[in-house]
């Protein structure tokens, strides 16, 4: 529901330049998808997001506050390590939302953590540690973690990037319908991917990020209609002319844009 | 329909055929008898209960090996005398001992574990909190981390003499003794513990904005507990080796005190009974803190 702003924003780390010049807005309740290759500084813009690092220089204003540490107001979901292993996927989500909503009593907790468990399709696993769910499940209990908090923006660093075609697919319509239930108070998102149709199925605006350093390649609106049912949209041409606008911009310069010794196979993968 | 024809079953049978042997001027020796048929029963009660195939092997292999050394102690200082057996007891004869000094080790024991349990305790409770505090905060690390590289490798056992010159009692001398000595393992291994604490979990936690206090009992001590364990379980086994070695130096009662006392006066009879009664105490506390350790580490796959 927050305005993100990112103005000229460049990130070094130890000589080596990261990020330069990002600049763009998100819109409140906006779905944007940072699209890019592996190293283009993605998920690294995710931190930047999630006040886990800060810019070199430039200027993140989340509703129009610069960003000064980590905090409640985002609620973000990692590839993996977003559960504790040693608490039970019921008390990862207690955990955070004592740190949100202080000073409610353990039943209530226990009771709203279940909630969101059941809401996700977790109903039974309230108390499994995360080392016995499967990495679906894990992700669909962070998934409840980070809307627990109920925080008006959601970060997502490739949340879904190792898991198998199926369980991504089924994770990709959870989030979707989680995120358009109430509509007017729409949490804005940023989701990190490298899957051009996965950016495509979720975004309201792609971001695609090129290669050393992360510049800004290209920002595109997705204005396929809602809600976007997957088989039916694969067919459809402007997906398909999407598609192909996409996978171009990411391949443009990719060859010259590399460091000289790596394999390029057809489908892209190695980049 | 399982083997019968297993190798504990054979050295069971061939330690119960020695033991029964007829000869002349000698009793049947019942304690060893008791000690084979106890562990053979524990053995079957394995067997039938455990589905692990790994575990009940392993336990009939183990049993296989008492056997054999048992026979074999039998045998060699029994049934046919070949070793002196000042030095080397007959078994019957030590186990029967072992019994009847049970209630005087048992008293020894307490002193011991009093000693043992304060040092370590208390080396518990300050290496723990310190070394997570220490591996958290970057300057407390490089702050302390040279005075850890000189203290620690000190073999603890070369301040048994300055301890017992400037404590007043030897009691107090020893917890200090012991303290010192679990105090480095459980520090370091904590501090490295809260190193190796994946940075994705931390990120996890930073973007909770815990409170340090929260963060300390709810993140980094379970993060760290792996390598806790490792160090707490290395810091027990120094411990019981600087409360033998101490005890050995200046006690008057205690297990450690027991087998040395017996020794100066070449009651080697004892000293075996006392071994043994070390190891079996050894073993039951190892026990413990295996299954504490399992406990602690139980979300570890």
């Amino acid at each position: 529901m927050y305005e993100v702003t990112l103005s000229n924003v460049d990130y070094s780390y130890s000589d080596h330049r990261v990020l330069q010049g990002i600049t763009f807005t998100a819109e409140a309740g906006d779905f944007v998808c940072l699209l890019g290759p592996s190293g283009c500084g993605k998920s690294t813009l995710l931190r930047l997001l999630a006040g886990l690092s800060f810019p070199s220089s430039g200027d993140i204003t989340l509703d129009g506050k610069r960003i000064t540490g980590p905090g409640l107001d985002r609620g973000v979901v990692f590839q993996d390590y977003s559960l504790f292993p040693w608490m039970t996927a019921g008390q990862n989500i207690v955990l955070t939302l004592e740190q949100a909503f202080p000073g409610k009593n353990k039943e209530e907790y226990r009771q709203a953590a279940a909630d969101y468990l059941e809401m996700v399709g977790l109903a039974g696993a309230y108390g499994k540690l995360p080392g016995l769910l499967s990495g679906g499940m894990r992700q669909r209990a962070a998934i409840a973690r980070a809307f627990a908090i109920n925080a008006p923006v959601l970060l997502m660093d490739e949340p879904f990037g190792a898991l198998d075609a199926i369980t991504r697919a089924r994770l990709q319509d959870l989030l979707l319908q989680l995120w358009q239930q109430r509509e007017g108070e729409r949490k804005t998102v940023f989701f990190v991917t490298h899957d051009v149709e996965e950016a495509i199925l979720l975004a309201n605006r792609i971001i695609v990020l090129g290669l050393n350093p992360g510049t800004v390649k290209g920002i595109f609106e997705v204005d396929l209609p809602r809600p976007r049912v997957r088989q039916e949209l694969y067919k459809t041409e402007a997906f398909a002319a999407l598609r192909d606008r996409l996978v171009t911009v990411l391949h443009e310069n990719i060859l010259s844009e590399l460091d000289g010794g790596q394999t390029v196979r057809s489908d892209g993968e190695g980049i | 329909m399982k083997k019968i024809a297993n190798i504990s079953n054979l050295l069971f049978i061939a330690l119960l055929t020695a033991l029964f042997w007829p000869s002349t001027g000698r009793q049947i020796p019942w304690h060893i008898l008791l000690v084979a048929v106890v562990i053979k029963a524990v053995v079957q009660i394995r067997q039938a209960t455990s589905k692990n195939n790994e575990a009940r092997q392993g336990a009939v292999d183990v049993s296989a090996i008492i056997f054999a050394a048992l026979l074999a102690w039998y045998l060699a200082t029994t049934r046919f005398v070949l070793l002196d057996t000042m030095l080397f007891p007959q078994p019957e004869a030590v186990l029967a001992l072992f019994v009847t000094e049970l209630p005087t080790m048992l008293k020894g024991l307490v002193n011991s574990l009093i000693l043992l349990v304060s040092g370590y305790l208390l080396a518990l409770a300050i290496a723990l909190p310190l070394g997570l505090l220490v591996g958290w905060r970057a300057r407390l690390f490089h702050a302390i981390n040279p005075f850890t590289k000189v203290l620690g490798p000190i073999p603890p056992i070369v301040y048994i003499p300055y301890a017992i010159a400037l404590l007043p009692t030897f009691r107090a001398a020893s917890i200090f003794v012991i303290f010192i000595g679990a105090f480095w393992p459980i520090f370091i291994n904590t501090v490295h513990g809260v190193f190796n604490i994946p940075k994705g979990l931390l990120d996890s936690a930073r973007v909770l904005n815990l409170k340090e206090r929260t963060l300390l009992a709810r993140v980094i001590l379970p993060g760290a507990m792996p390598s806790i364990c490792t160090g707490a379980t290395l810091a027990l086994v120094l411990a019981f080796i600087l409360l033998a070695a101490a005890e050995l130096i200046g006690a008057n009662s205690g297990i450690g005190w027991y087998v040395k006392n017996f020794a100066d006066y070449a009651d080697y009879q004892r000293v075996i009974v006392g071994i043994i009664f070390i190891s079996i105490v050894v073993m039951t506390i190892t026990w413990g803190t295996e299954r504490l350790e399992r406990h602690l580490l139980r979300w570890r796959n």
